[in-house]
């Protein structure tokens, strides 16, 4: 049988066991058992073991779950409310003000964890109530918390993009670098399109009334102190880091140690929060590290086919398509695909099938890696089946029904398309900050 | 159910549970194997078994600890259609699909127990400046991994309790 044929063989009966709504690790790692049977007989026993070891290997997965605790302590915990206060003092005068704070206050989150779980949490429960008994558009703020939380796996620390950085094999401290323009530029097209919208149409997010903005200055002055928090964990994690002082890893353990002294000084570790944060960072953390367990015996028999060469032969010489074209167009099928399938099934699925593939085309995989997120962002946010849509349905307060949630994406994800295309055309964006910084 | 089925189910159940909810805090541990590491790095000798010590802290984790995410539904599924099952027929389903995540335990088991016979006949080491013995965290995966292997088993045998209308 040509290598071509099995690799199509093995990816369809993938696609056909995820779609039988077995656990997705169950899933991809029977059909790599088998595959690497069928081919490689008893020798094929080994690869779904060997690939454990592999993983073990692999020391900055241990960023992982260090990432995914700190995000469940600062959800659980509420120590971000101060930080939804400042903003709203600040910002509450502009028309659109709140929602324009609540895009910043999901940067300073995702700054500070590296799912978007904790901004969505934050978002949905702190934000989502205030803005709504303020008289904002409820379609419109529903929107600003998907898309803001969206930037917490694209603003560093990042758990996709450790992910990607492993199936990539590219640096992390680089990717993680890349990422930081980039989310920034986004946030700030979120801004602009809130300050537009609300100009033209003012009733979507009205200014706070005259009595609620006398606040003393001192008062005002006061609450910049919540924002010490977020920038007092990220250079807790950052700066040594950066100096080389600890790794990458080291520096995530001392993130998630920041997050956690935080919450006993306020007062807020009560034992129920540490039960949810610990019992959930377990559940999550094998939830992952399960996938990408079962995803590299599959990747291991798929590498072994030289699968990837025969698709990137197809295109290039016999389709004869321009590395550009078929770039766009793997972009494209990648938002398609990322509109039924699951987030995290994606991310082990299509990287390891794609990645090799951009780089037999000769682009930057560090480049990639955030257009990767980016994609990543907008599948999480597009019906019917967005992981950020069910979230948001779980924690907003009953009066947003999921219509709302599905009309309220439209006009965000239209500016992070907006955003995707001029990352592709314009690299410099995300690749020149780590360039800088590591001195290319 | 035969009453040996119904103590299986709940023997394993009560096992993975309980050793789930002690591995649960082994994140504190990987902290401060991590923190322990920044700290001798940057005022001592930097340590030479941290990078590996941590290494198998992680792979403990989330080894010993599947089988009670297993028990906590954390496993993502797809949902495109299951979501919208009744309960009787995702169990059905489950009934079939879940064989062939038993296989692939199966699989992994059986190359963890080659490798790990292959650790004990050579002493194989890992090939680091630390050079620990590599057999003590084979034997922790092999463990795990059986154990999830009965943790599956034991929810294949709650599915056909569930079609059959019958109670454990």
């Amino acid at each position: 049988m040509p290598y071509e044929l099995i690799a199509i063989l093995m990816f369809s009966s993938m696609m056909l066991m995820l779609m039988t709504g077995q656990r997705v690790f169950g899933a991809i790692g029977a059909v790599g058992a088998i595959a690497a049977m069928a081919l490689w007989g008893t020798g094929g026993f080994n690869i779904p073991f060997s690939s454990a070891m592999k993983l073990m290997k692999w020391y900055p997965l241990l960023t992982l779950p260090m990432f995914i605790f700190m995000g469940y302590i600062l959800s659980e915990s509420k120590i971000a409310d101060d930080l939804y206060k400042m903003f709203h003092v600040w910002m509450g005068p502009i028309r659109g003000g709140l929602a324009i704070g609540t895009i910043g206050l999901m940067v300073l989150v995702s700054a500070m964890n590296g799912l978007s779980v904790a901004g969505m949490a934050i978002g949905a429960t702190i934000a989502l109530p205030e803005l709504l008994r303020r008289g904002y558009d409820k379609r419109m703020v529903t929107g600003v918390v998907q898309a803001g939380s969206s930037l917490g796996i694209l603003v560093p620390p990042s758990v996709v993009l450790v992910l990607y950085a492993m199936i990539a094999r590219q640096p992390v401290g680089q990717l993680w670098l890349a990422g930081v323009v980039p989310g920034l530029v986004m946030a700030a097209m979120f801004v602009l399109y809130i300050v537009i919208r609300c100009r033209l149409q003012p009733e979507l997010g009205p200014a706070l009334p005259e009595d609620e903005r006398n606040i003393p200055l001192a008062e005002k002055l006061r609450l910049l102190r919540a924002g010490v928090l977020p920038v007092a964990i990220f250079a807790a994690m950052m700066v040594p880091f950066v100096n080389g002082w600890t790794s990458l890893v080291e520096s995530s353990a001392i993130g998630a140690m920041a997050a956690f002294t935080a919450a006993i000084l306020k007062g807020r570790m009560t034992k129920a929060v540490l039960e949810v944060s610990v019992r959930q960072t377990l559940a999550i953390s094998c939830m992952f590290m399960w996938i990408i367990l079962a995803a590299l015996s599959f990747g291991a028999v798929f590498d072994g086919l030289g699968a990837v060469k025969a698709i990137d032969h197809l295109f290039t010489n016999q389709l004869g398509l321009d590395p550009w074209m078929i770039l766009v167009l793997m972009q494209l099928s990648f938002l398609l695909m990322g509109t039924f399938l699951d987030d995290t099934a994606m991310l082990v699925i299509v990287a390891p099938l794609y990645v090799p593939l951009v780089h037999a085309l000769g682009f930057d995989l560090v480049w990639y890696g955030i257009l990767y997120t980016i994609t990543t962002q907008i599948a999480y946010m597009t019906p019917p089946f967005g992981y950020n849509l069910f979230l948001t349905r779980a924690m907003a307060p009953p009066e947003i029904t999921l219509r709302d949630i599905y009309g309220s994406i439209f006009p965000f994800v239209c500016v992070m398309l907006l955003a995707l295309s001029l990352i592709m055309v314009f690299p410099e964006i995300a690749l020149w900050l780590p360039n800088y910084v590591y001195g290319k | 159910m035969p009453n040996f089925i119904k103590t299986y189910v709940r023997v394993v159940d009560a096992v993975n549970y309980r050793l789930g909810r002690i591995i649960m805090y082994g994140i504190f541990v990987m902290v401060g194997i991590l923190l322990w590491s920044s700290i001798s790095k940057t005022f001592f000798l930097p340590s030479l078994w941290t990078l590996e010590i941590a290494q198998f802290a992680m792979v403990t984790y989330y080894i010993l600890g599947g089988p009670y995410s297993v028990q906590l539904g954390a496993n993502v599924r797809m949902d495109l259609f299951y979501g919208n099952w009744s309960d009787r027929k995702k169990a059905s389903f489950d009934a079939f699909t879940v064989l062939f995540l038993i296989f692939y335990l199966g699989v992994l088991l059986y190359g963890g127990i080659d490798s790990t016979t292959y650790s004990f006949k050579y002493s194989e080491r890992s090939p680091t400046a630390w050079r620990p013995v590599m057999w003590p965290i084979k034997v922790i995966m092999c463990t795990g991994i059986l154990l999830m292997l009965l943790q599956s088993i034991s929810e294949l045998i709650k599915d056909i309790a569930k079609i059959k209308g019958l109670k454990l």
